[in-house]
């Protein structure tokens, strides 16, 4: 009979521990090859490098967000293509029954309204309310702009309490804040009376309570989800700042930052439903994004014009369903009721 | 008055090191960098040896690092490594995943069940070290045999697969993943990485 290679040897030593997941009886090799068999074993819980690598930028992104949030006695000052007072991507909700809307973001959240533009039926056309540091968008929806429930993770400085109110103005209760969730976090969920699914968290990081971090982030989960990340450098010159995929590239979770603001996206299952979001969100140049947009392949939904209230404002779908609404801020007018 | 004496661990050259470095973060969040290369490797060897999952280690992992950046600043420098207090905060992840897995599949009888959760509090050093030694000398390989080692034992991808991925014959595989496994077992007996 031939006698086979080392190499060979090895490698079929090496199959039968990668199937079986039990060592491999000694018997069944040389000497010399029983010698490689423990690092052979050993390997098999090597870790993904892509995996350290994100872990890794995922604390860094946490360091900085933790120093940002640092009191400082200089007040960083707000870029000027941004609105002032609009520090995240605004959720831009869609929903049913606007004005009742309106209040359950105020008892649940203690939101305060801002503005509200109502049409003459009583309906509301457009409404902003402030929740924590960050603000939201609303109207009630339409033909062009149809309903669609979105999942907003929200920072606070109690969990517990704001889970309790949002119960209290209505939301159905999907789990209690809790501090067993991987992120570290305390971590509640429920569902507004319109739908909405809301993260309720409070950070656990060096720097305790909600000041300085943005109090509301657009968590989008999707279908393919890892596409989304080049989708959205290409097309918003996005920077994926944490990155968490499983062994087979499924992207567990991803925060990605556009012009200094975040959202998060991670891919669509069970327990968090696919979800198609309307998101406002303030960039250095409208005009410039709308075309990188299209040639990333979003679809145009409004081309770039001059708003009345003052911003350079566009609209896009990208190819997972999500409108993006896009704005610069020209500085020519305030905003007002 | 009268002087106290504590008993100390005595202090060794690494240790000192160490305690630095955790000053260092301790001061300035962004130096944590330097912990987490140090340790990584040996928390996350710990906690996969463990759940025998790749996914539930890598939750773990983070669990662990998030945990130990949000809490540096109340750490003390008792003279025990570093890893003794990682490994701690990792033994009560790996406790609070059990009891999560058991409430999920309260009979399913298999190596989720509370009974079969290993001795947590001590955890074997010397193993760890061994595998987290040798997991940084992976990435001292040559660049394509680190690539086989990678696709074989991570992404277990078959030989064949393997040459195909790297447009080479599945006999140059099979002899790139001998001489790394000869020389990972080569410098292993070397000394330390």
């Amino acid at each position: 009979m031939r006698k086979r290679s080392p190499a060979v040897q090895l490698d079929r030593a090496i199959d039968a521990l990668l199937a079986a997941l039990q060592p491999v009886p000694e018997a069944q090799t040389s000497p010399a090859l029983a010698q490689l068999m423990p690092i052979a074993r050993a390997l098999r819980d090597l870790p993904r490098p892509d995996f350290k690598a994100a872990l890794k930028s995922d604390l860094q992104r946490r360091t900085i967000m933790s120093e940002a949030a640092a009191p400082s006695p200089v007040p960083a000052k707000p870029p000027q293509f941004r609105r002032p007072n609009f520090p995240n991507i605004a959720p831009y909700f869609l929903v049913g029954g606007a004005p009742q809307f309106i209040d359950f973001l105020l008892s649940a959240f203690e939101g305060a309204e801002r503005i509200r533009v109502p049409r003459p039926d009583g309906s509301i056309m457009h409404a902003e309310v402030t929740i924590g540091n960050s603000v939201v968008e609303l109207g009630d929806a339409n033909e062009q702009y149809p309903s669609r429930p979105m999942t907003i993770h929200l920072y606070v400085p109690d969990a517990d309490a704001t889970y309790a109110r949002a119960l209290e103005a209505g939301a159905t209760p999907i789990y209690a804040p809790t501090d067993d969730h991987p992120s570290g976090d305390r971590w509640g969920e429920a569902k507004d009376p319109f739908g909405n699914t809301w993260y309720i968290a409070t950070r656990r990081t060096l720097v305790s309570g909600a000041e300085g971090f943005l109090t509301v982030q657009p968590y989008l989960h999707l279908r393919n989800a890892h596409d989304m990340i080049p989708f959205v450098e290409a097309a918003f010159d996005a920077k994926a700042t944490g990155v968490h995929k499983s062994p087979d590239g499924i992207v567990r979770h991803a925060t990605i930052e556009i012009a200094g603001a975040t959202f998060e996206l991670d891919e669509a299952s069970g327990d968090s439903q696919l979800t198609e979001s309307y998101l406002h969100v303030y960039v250095p140049d409208t005009d410039a994004v709308y075309a990188q947009a299209l040639a990333a392949g979003a679809e145009g939904v409004n081309p770039p014009y001059t708003a009345p209230y003052g911003d350079r404002a566009a609209g896009v779908k990208d190819p997972f369903g999500n409108t993006w609404f896009l704005a610069t801020y020209l500085g020519a007018q305030e905003t007002k009721p | 008055m009268m002087a106290v004496r504590r008993p100390t661990q005595k202090a060794t050259p690494q240790g000192e090191e160490e305690r630095l470095l955790v000053q260092a973060a301790q001061n300035d969040p962004a130096k944590f960098d330097a912990l987490y290369e140090l340790h990584f490797e040996r928390v996350y060897y710990f906690l996969a040896r463990r759940v025998r999952d790749r996914a539930i280690a890598e939750d773990l992992t983070s669990e662990v690092f998030h945990k130990a950046l949000a809490n540096l600043a109340a750490y003390e420098w008792r003279g025990a490594p570093f890893a003794a207090w990682l490994f701690r905060i990792a033994a009560n992840a790996l406790a609070d995943q059990y009891k999560r897995a058991s409430r999920e599949q309260p009979s399913s009888g298999n190596a989720n069940d509370p009974d079969e959760l290993p001795d947590l509090s001590s955890p074997d050093l010397e193993a760890i070290d061994y595998h987290a030694r040798l997991f940084r000398l992976v990435d001292r390989l040559p660049a394509v045999q680190r690539q086989v080692i990678r696709e074989r034992f991570v992404e277990q991808r078959s030989i064949r697969e393997i040459a195909a991925r790297l447009n080479k014959t599945e006999g140059a595989i099979k002899q790139l993943q001998f001489r790394a496994l000869q020389s990972l077992r080569t410098q292993m007996e070397g000394g330390h990485a």
